[in-house]
């Protein structure tokens, strides 16, 4: 309510109420009163302008002859409708009009001002000359007709300040929406605005030119502030996405680190063990070839001999994900038939219950690569994949194609380049990894298997193959839903796309 | 009769590739680094020399270096581990080995052979070398 008040509209009709309120009594007070005098004075005038002329024309027409005559003149004053009173007195003799009480014409006194006496009759004397005597006429006029006449000019009077005062009220209303309806559109754009929804162009359209100027203003603030906005967003969003960029960039780096931290000591460790390893194979060797053929000794040394070879796979494979560097790799133009034979070297490994959906992008190149170890990959990623199906049912999933590399794919893959890949994708939905184990998986010897079951070698040996490829390998994977393993080569640059040197 | 001689830092290798080699009905000598495997060839000459790559002393590239500079038909063999036995660094070692094997064959090593490899290989890609 106070609030209510506090409105232009409010405020407008309320100073306007203000000033009437001083006003409009003033000035009826004034106007009534003017009109109560004038009334009175006119029949005031009027009265002793009729008691003179009827005097007068008592005393010319005769009728002062006798008593008879003066009281018909009386009577004919009353009947006339203009007096409720006549009397004449003449030698201290009354006579009265018939035409009325008694003791009503006994009660004379005059009247000097209009009201006067409150019985609504204006007395009035009238002294004339009849003979040697002085006679005097007395005659009451009626106030009623006055005072009705009075009360109805009031009325109007009245009713005119009233209508005016509505008027003005109304205009003043009128007047305050005028410039508050524009006001108010002006409130609702910039609540708008405080509420956030900066987009929303401020247009009002009113005649007012304050109210105009205003709305130009805060236009050009409102534009000024969706400017400075879409700026800061901007700067927000391009320090978000460096920020971003430099994490991954930074996962990546200790990521690459660790695995070559790893891939030094594994080397360090693959070096003394083959030093130890030659022995081993070579004196077993020819240990056996001292061996009687009958000797019980003989299968036991073919065990360690066995064992030794098996040792020299192993440190092989160590080896394979330590050894980064490009050995005689050769451009084939089209790999899908390389990677037919992987595939049918895994279907033989992986039970015949277990569905692969295969799906091989022809022409698929041109790579540069190593055969065998681009099979030995799809085989090592397939069997892992089988492995993670193990604790419950489901398929894998082996797609092959040439993937486009764009910038925003590039910006999120540090070690891609813009340009064509070949991307192959095992996907199993298997029992699916968490952060800590995807973190880990390119390690040697890591594996989430019990012991006994896998070297943990494969994905290590995947690692490898991949760098010493220049590709790029990445894991996505959700516990319960399954892992995608991506793999991206980098398609081989043929010479007539190699600008010369 | 084909001389072969065997330089090695590790006693257990110098002791069984002998032993191979003298089965094999080689003349076989025996060295545990590069300046002494020199100075035998020097002496009594040599048809092959097995060399392993790192050692302590000059390695097996300079070995095979001096030894190709002092005796152009000797044939070389140098044997490496796989690995490097240097200190952890970020660079994978294993480019280092490569480079060492890549450099033993530009000073003229005619073959190079990895670590662990079994006594058939080793038979065969001697016996290749020397019937040349």
């Amino acid at each position: 309510m106070a609030g209510a008040l506090k409105s232009i509209s409010a405020r407008m009709v309320l100073a306007v109420l203000l000033i009437h309120a001083v006003l409009l009594p003033l000035l009826s007070y004034g106007m009534l009163t003017l009109v109560h005098n004038v009334q009175e004075e006119t029949f005031i005038d009027h009265v002793r302008i009729y008691s003179r002329v009827f005097a007068d024309q008592m005393q010319s027409g005769g009728q002062l002859a006798n008593e008879d005559r003066i009281i018909e003149a009386l009577d004919s004053s009353i009947l006339g409708g203009r007096c409720v009173h006549a009397a004449f007195e003449l030698d201290g003799r009354r006579l009265l009009s018939s035409m009325m009480d008694k003791e009503d014409g006994d009660k004379f006194e005059e009247d000097f001002s209009f009201g006067e006496h409150g019985d609504n009759v204006y007395y009035l004397s009238t002294p004339l000359v009849v003979g040697n005597s002085m006679a005097l006429l007395e005659l009451g006029f009626d106030e009623v007709p006055t005072l009705l006449a009075m009360a109805s000019a009031r009325t109007t009077i009245l009713t005119i300040v009233l209508i005016y005062l509505l008027v003005t009220v109304a205009l003043a209303m009128a007047l305050s929406t005028l410039v508050s309806s524009p006001l108010q559109r002006l409130r609702h754009d910039s609540h708008k605005i405080a509420s956030g929804d900066y987009t929303r162009q401020m247009s009002v359209d009113s005649e007012i030119v304050e109210i105009k100027e205003l709305t130009s203003d805060l236009e050009h603030m409102r534009s000024t502030l969706v400017g400075i906005n879409a700026r800061l967003e901007g700067e927000i969003a391009s320090r978000e996405a460096a920020e971003e960029e430099r994490r991954k960039a930074e996962t990546h780096l200790r990521h690459m680190h660790r695995l070559q931290s790893i891939g030094t000591m594994a080397g360090g460790v693959a070096h003394e063990f083959n030093n130890v390893l030659l022995p081993i194979l070579l004196y077993t060797d020819l240990a056996l070839e001292d061996l009687p053929e009958d000797s019980p000794t003989r299968p036991n040394l073919e065990r360690v001999l066995r064992l030794a070879n098996r040792a020299k796979g192993l440190s092989e494979q160590i080896l394979t994900f330590s050894r980064p560097s490009s050995e005689a790799m050769t451009v084939h133009a089209d790999i899908a038939p390389i990677l037919d034979e992987a595939m049918s070297m895994v279907r033989a490994l992986i039970p015949a219950n277990i569905e692969i959906r295969i799906g091989i992008q022809r022409p698929l190149g041109p790579l540069a690569c190593d055969t065998n170890e681009v099979q030995q990959l799809m085989v090592n990623l397939c069997s892992n994949a089988y492995k993670a199906l193990l604790k419950g049912d489901g398929g894998i999933r082996v797609v092959a194609d040439n993937f486009e590399v764009d910038p925003e794919f590039a910006a999120q893959h540090p070690r891609l380049e813009v340009g064509r890949y070949v991307r192959l994708t095992v996907a199993d939905d298997g029992e699916g990894m968490d952060s800590v184990t995807i973190e880990r998986i390119f390690d040697p010897f890591f594996s989430t298997r019990e012991v006994g079951q896998g070297t943990g070698l494969g994905l290590s040996v995947v690692h490898g193959i991949v760098t010493k490829h220049e590709g790029e390998i990445v894991v996505a994977s959700e516990v319960g839903v399954g892992t995608t393993i991506d793999v991206y080569f980098p398609h081989a640059k043929l010479d007539k796309e190699r600008p010369s040197k | 009769m084909t001389r072969v001689i065997i330089i090695d830092d590790e006693e257990d290798i110098r002791i069984v590739l002998k032993e191979i080699f003298v089965r094999e009905g080689f003349d076989v000598a025996v060295a545990s680094d590069g300046a002494e495997g020199l100075n035998l060839i020097r002496e009594t000459g040599a048809d092959l020399v097995i060399t392993d790559i790192i050692m302590p002393g000059s390695d097996g590239v300079e070995t095979a270096y001096d030894i190709r500079m002092e005796f152009p038909k000797t044939k070389i063999i140098v044997m490496s581990g796989g690995g490097n036995t240097g200190p952890l660094e970020y660079e994978p070692t294993a480019i280092a080995t490569n480079a060492y094997l890549a450099s033993a064959e530009a000073v003229g090593a005619d073959l190079t052979i990895t670590k662990p490899f079994n006594r058939q290989e080793l038979i065969k890609a001697v016996r290749e070398l020397t019937e040349q």
